[in-house]
Parts: structure tokens; C-alpha cells; sequence
């Protein structure tokens, strides 16, 4: 497409054409790779498969709308996979181990999470650490938490808590498809139709010029990584009704994909960069590139290469499509 | 050469893809010919059956086995693993593979989904549970990453009326859904343990235990089984329970620290897998305490070496492709009519020394 007009574009206009490329071409790759699945396995376009997929999408969806945001600012979160950890098995705890309502026992858990989440922004923006450092450490720190909340056993949900992942809403749409599409709505009017929105860009593009212009710096990151808190909260609660199971050492290296899905969805490591269909995008190529592997049968043990292969490849015929730099 | 280059990166992605999928779609050809042909046939059969089967799909153990339970006329085999990188389950995969592509090739199954790779982890197993359910697939071998986490795939796919096989682990409702389960009495393992290091302590003292990941079942009754033993005995004493996750490394840490700790009263370092044992003899041996007694669970290359090499004193094989074997049995002879005798198949343990290592060291 018109790669060459970028030049002549200016300001507004030119970071409007620049939006626009971004969802166009990562949806270019995303048919691409329907059309390509889908020959080798028709099954693939089966209204069960789609379902499944989306289904199976929803918790690294809520990982990678958070990550998106811990990303924008130029940081990372690297929580998110403990936190899935912890809010389950305070959830077990709560509603299993001491009989308490479950939306009592999720409402606490995700505002278990949701507090870690502040935790991480407080110290990263507060004290000016590098969000990798912190978000490592209380990685160590949150999964620790699990452990010692649960003793390290499982704890087991009974249909109530199942329900939220393998019921549906009027008998039709699974729940988690209809968490998933609340948090995409809300993520996208927050993101690109409020100021918090144009602040968190700000910030990420340039913090100090943000700042100057009366953007608090530290309000933002704090807000960016609670919401990530926030997420990950709620993508527990999906992992626990999924699994049935409230346990320490579910949830390890979630934090992949999720920021797998940010990067194909066309956000920039320098920060400042994002769109939340973009993200939206790339959790449905990571959650394609899962059920397309087991469709197709590759063999197992290229399987791990080609999903990276897979991921880098993504990445750069989008930046080849959009005619610009992706750092 | 913007626009050159995107699209020729967009054929090389195409192509890389399906490259991936040519080999199959040879085989699947080659299949489809025998297919049709099988079809005839089933399609006659099938209409007989459908009604009856129908109703008695669920009960098929009873009658005459029902092998194509969704009645399409192809029998389809998923395979969840329970990861690709553990040495124990290295040589499972490796059966499973060389096995079904062999049932493919000679028909007497249609096809099957190659491995799906569980990753140790109970959502992504629910995840290849699902794929298996889209794929139509008659029968799924799952070797459960957890007892717990991974059930739901177990539930879903009887739910949707597939013949499940459960393979080395048994989830929670594995007894009451699947077809088979096909494993090893964790708890024997156990004893063999405790009695090993007993046989060789008699006097007895201080000894660590390396756990598995807490609240799989092969931990659990692992560690029963060696409770069993050890605790009528008052010489030995358990000082640290270490929460190793099967891991050789954090296990090699343990025993170190212990000998720090505990110095010359250390006598033993028992795991729940001998990854572990392995590891911690090593990190023994070189601490120049070789009369540590590290002993694990599983039969693994590296410790079957040592023992062969006089490094480590014996090791309690579990027969993963033995279990694996009789999965793939259950099947056949469900393929064939007979519905299985028994819901459990149990394949022994046997613990290895230097005096019959080389029975199982390829």
C-alpha cells in the first residue's frame, strides 16, 4: 500500500495514517494465516473451532491488554503469570476452604491483584526502577505468595466457579468470549477516546515532554500497571473456572505470550506506540498459531521453533506492510 | 521494495506453512484412497449400528465395542503429551509416534493428531483437549500434566463422547470417565525406595526427601509409599522435605545444603524421580561424599548410565512406554471389537542395580 506517502504526511494526520496501516496490515497476516490453516484443515473454520479459539484466547487476552499498557510506557510487566497463580488459589481459599460466596471470593482476589498491580507501578514510577527489575522480583514475590497461601497443594472449585468458564451467557456465548469482548470495548474507548488514553502515549512517547505539558508521569504509570493488576485478575478467574483448580504452579511463562500478542499487535518496545485492536490482532494470531499447530499435526518437537519463527515473521511483514521501524 | 518485500515475506510464511503440512497431505491422500474404500464398507455397517449406537455409546464397554463413536466412518486418535522436554517422557512421545504412524500406515486407524504438546501445563492440555474435540478424534491418549488442573480436559472429552485413555497419572475423575487408565502403583515405587535405602543403611540416619511438584499424584503416593517404610523405622529421621519439582538442579541444591548442614549424619537423599537422584548423587559425589544414598523413580538414560559406571546405587525403572504399549492396546483391541477387560492396566516398577542395568540401558 501507499508506503511512500508517509513522508508527506504530517503531525496529526500522519500519526492517523500510521493507526490505520497498523490495524490494516496486521489484519492482512491474520487472514493470511486463516486462509493458510484453514486449507490445510477445513475443521479449522468449524463454528466449534472458532469458539474454542476465542474461548481459549480469553485469559492471554487480558494478559496482553495489560501488557499493552505496561509496554506503551516504555516498561514491561512481568507479573502477570503469578498473579494468575495467586488470585486462584485465594479464590480457593475464600470460597472452597472457607464456604465464602463467590463473588465475594473473586472480588478479593482480583483485588489481591489489582494491589499488586499498584505495588509494581508505586515502585517503578515512585523510585524510577527499571520495570523489568521490578516486575521480575514480585514475580518471585507474588508466586511465593500463592505458595504459601495454598501450602503448595491444589484446591479444588466446584460447579459454581466452573461454570463461569463453561456456561453461557443466554445458552449461546461462552462467558469468558463475553469478558473478553466487555474488556476490548472498554480497553479501546479508554485507550484511543479519552485522555487518559492520549496521556498514556504521551508518556510513552516522550516522557519528559509529557510531563512538561502538565502530564503527571508517575499518575500514569500507576494506573497503567494497577490495570494490568486488574486484568490479570480477572484472566485468573477465567484460568480458575477453566482449570477447576486453585494451585501454586499454574500460570508459569503466561507472561510470553501475552507479550507476544502485544508486539504483533503492532506495540512498540520504545513505548508510546499501541492500538488496542492491533493487540486485539495478536492475541488471535498467538491463539491461531496454538490451535493451527495441533490442527495441522506438526511434529512435536519443531513445534517451539515454528511459533517463534511464526511470531518474528508476523512482526516483520507488518513492519515490511507498514513501511516503518518497530523497535 | 517495500511492497516487493512484504509480499514475498507473505509467501515464504504461506510456504513455510505449508511446507509443514505437505508430508501429511501425501499420507492423508494415500489414506483418503483407503478411506474411501473403508467408507463403503462402514457406511453399510454404520447404518446398521447407528441406531443402536446411538443410544449406546456411553455403554459401548458392555456390547460389542464401538470403535468410531462419533460415527463418521474414521477412526481418529489424539495424543496429548504431557511435554516434550522431559527425558522420561522423550521415549513415550517417541513410541506414541513410531507407533501411530505405523497404525496409520497399515490402516487400522485413520488418522492421528501427532503430539500435542501439553507443555507441563493443565490449560493448554484443556486447550489440545478441545482441538481434539473439534478434530473429531474416537480415542485420546492424555498423560495428565496435574490430578487436579488437568481433569477438565479429562471431563470434556467424555463429555463429548470420546473414548479417553489415560495414560501414567490419573486425574480426579479418571476412574469413573475413562475408557483405561493405564499406569504404575505409584505407591509400590515408594517402597521400593524406602526399602532400598534401608537394605543398604541398616544403621540407619538422617535423610532428605526431594518432592516432585506438589499435588501431582505420582508425589503423593510416591512419597506414601516411602513413608511406608521408613517411619516404623526410629533410626532413620526425615530433616528436610524439599520442594524440588522434579527438577535435577534444585535437588543437587538440596542435598549440598544438607551436607553443609548436617555434615557426616547425612546418609541418604531420596526423590520422587531420578532426574533428581541423578543429580543429587553427582552433587554428592563431588562433595566427595559418594556413600550418600541417592535413589529416584523412573529409569532415565543418565542414571542408568551411572548406574552402569558404579556412580549411583540403583534406580526404580517406571515403564513409561510399557504403560504406553498397553494404552495403545486398549485401542486396538477396541479398533478390532473387544472392549477392554479391566479399566486399569498396572505395569510393574522394577528396581535396577548394576546386576540387571544392563537389561534396560539402550
Amino acid at each position: 500500500m501507499a508506503a511512500k506517502s508517509e513522508k508527506k504526511i504530517l503531525g496529526m494526520e500522519r500519526e492517523t495514517f500510521r493507526q490505520f496501516m497498523g490495524k490494516y496490515g496486521i489484519s492482512v497476516i491474520m487472514v493470511i494465516m486463516i486462509i493458510a490453516i484453514a486449507i490445510y484443515r477445513p475443521v479449522f473454520l468449524s463454528g466449534t473451532n472458532i469458539v474454542n479459539i476465542i474461548t481459549q484466547i480469553s485469559i492471554n487476552g487480558m494478559l496482553a491488554f495489560g501488557m499493552c499498557l505496561a509496554i506503551t510506557t516504555g516498561g514491561i510487566d512481568l507479573t502477570v503469570g503469578a498473579q494468575l497463580a495467586v488470585v486462584g488459589v485465594i479464590m480457593g481459599q475464600m470460597i472452597t476452604n472457607n464456604g465464602m460466596p463467590i463473588a465475594v471470593g473473586i472480588l478479593i482476589g482480583v483485588a489481591v491483584s489489582t494491589l499488586f498491580g499498584f505495588i509494581n507501578g508505586f515502585l517503578i514510577a515512585r523510585f524510577n526502577m527499571f520495570p523489568f527489575v521490578v516486575t521480575l522480583s514480585m514475580q518471585l514475590i507474588i508466586r511465593g505468595a500463592a505458595q504459601v497461601i495454598s501450602g503448595g497443594k491444589a484446591i479444588t472449585f466446584g460447579a459454581g466457579v466452573k461454570n463461569l468458564y463453561y456456561g453461557k451467557l443466554f445458552g449461546v456465548i461462552p462467558y469468558p468470549i463475553v469478558a473478553l469482548f466487555v474488556v476490548f470495548v472498554i480497553m479501546y474507548i479508554m485507550f484511543h477516546w479519552t485522555k487518559l488514553g492520549r496521556y498514556i502515549l504521551a508518556v510513552g512517547g516522550n516522557a519528559n515532554a509529557a510531563v512538561a505539558s502538565g502530564v503527571s508521569e508517575f499518575r500514569i504509570k500507576v494506573i497503567c500497571y494497577t490495570i494490568s493488576g486488574f486484568l490479570a485478575g480477572i484472566a485468573a478467574v477465567i484460568m480458575a473456572a477453566k482449570t477447576g483448580s486453585g494451585q501454586s504452579n499454574l500460570g508459569v511463562g503466561y507472561e510470553t505470550d501475552a507479550v507476544a500478542a502485544s508486539v504483533i499487535g503492532g506495540t512498540s518496545f520504545a513505548g508510546g506506540i499501541a492500538t488496542m485492536p492491533g493487540v486485539l490482532m495478536g492475541i488471535f494470531i498467538v491463539g491461531f498459531i496454538y490451535n493451527g499447530i495441533n490442527l495441522i499435526g506438526i511434529n512435536a518437537n519443531w513445534q517451539s521453533i515454528i511459533r517463534g519463527a511464526i511470531i518474528i515473521g508476523t512482526v516483520m511483514l507488518d513492519m515490511a506492510i507498514n513501511g516503518r521501524n518497530r523497535k | 521494495m517495500k511492497k516487493v518485500l512484504a509480499v514475498l515475506l507473505a509467501a515464504m510464511m504461506v510456504l513455510s506453512l505449508a511446507a509443514c503440512g505437505g508430508k501429511k497431505s501425501e499420507e492423508t491422500t494415500k489414506a483418503a484412497e483407503k478411506t474411501t474404500a473403508a467408507k463403503e464398507e462402514t457406511t453399510k455397517a454404520a447404518e446398521e449400528k447407528t441406531t443402536a449406537a446411538k443410544d449406546e455409546t456411553t455403554k459401548a464397554a458392555e456390547g460389542g465395542a464401538i470403535a468410531d463413536v462419533n460415527n463418521d466412518g474414521k477412526i481418529i486418535v489424539g495424543y496429548i503429551s504431557k511435554n516434550l522436554t522431559d527425558p522420561f517422557h522423550g521415549p513415550i512421545n517417541e513410541y506414541a509416534k513410531t507407533t501411530f504412524d505405523g497404525l496409520v500406515a497399515d490402516g487400522t486407524i485413520d488418522e492421528w493428531t501427532g503430539i500435542l504438546d501439553g507443555n507441563t501445563d493443565a490449560p493448554t492440555q484443556i486447550n489440545c483437549a478441545q482441538d481434539c474435540i473439534a478434530k473429531k478424534c474416537d480415542f485420546v491418549i492424555i498423560l495428565p500434566a496435574e490430578a487436579e488442573a488437568s481433569d477438565p480436559a479429562v471431563v470434556q472429552m467424555s463429555e463429548a463422547g470420546i473414548n479417553v485413555v489415560v495414560v501414567n497419572s490419573k486425574t480426579t475423575s479418571t476412574d469413573d470417565l475413562a475408557l483405561a487408565y493405564c499406569g504404575s502403583d505409584d505407591v509400590y515405587a515408594g517402597t521400593l525406595l524406602g526399602q532400598w535405602v534401608l537394605d543398604n543403611c541398616p544403621e540407619g540416619g538422617k535423610y532428605i526427601h526431594c518432592n516432585g511438584i506438589l499435588g501431582n499424584s505420582a508425589q503423593i503416593q510416591r512419597t506414601e509409599g516411602m513413608h511406608k517404610v521408613l517411619d516404623p523405622h526410629e533410626e532413620f529421621e526425615m530433616v528436610a522435605d524439599e520442594d524440588t519439582q522434579w527438577k535435577g538442579d534444585l535437588a543437587a541444591n538440596a542435598a549440598t545444603n544438607a551436607i553443609a548442614k548436617y555434615g557426616d549424619e547425612l546418609v541418604a537423599v531420596i526423590c520422587d524421580n531420578d532426574d533428581m537422584s541423578s543429580a543429587a548423587q553427582s552433587a554428592c559425589n563431588a562433595a566427595g561424599r559418594s556413600d550418600i544414598i541417592c535413589v529416584g523413580v523412573d529409569g532415565n538414560q543418565t542414571p542408568l548410565e551411572m548406574i552402569k559406571a558404579g556412580e549411583l546405587g540403583a534406580t526404580v525403572l517406571q515403564d513409561g512406554v510399557g504403560q504406553m504399549t498397553a494404552a495403545v492396546k486398549v485401542i486396538t483391541d477396541m479398533v478390532a471389537g473387544t472392549a477392554p477387560a479391566s479399566k486399569e492396566v498396572m505395569v510393574d516398577f522394577v528396581l535396577v542395580t548394576k546386576d540387571n542395568v544392563d537389561e534396560y540401558l539402550k
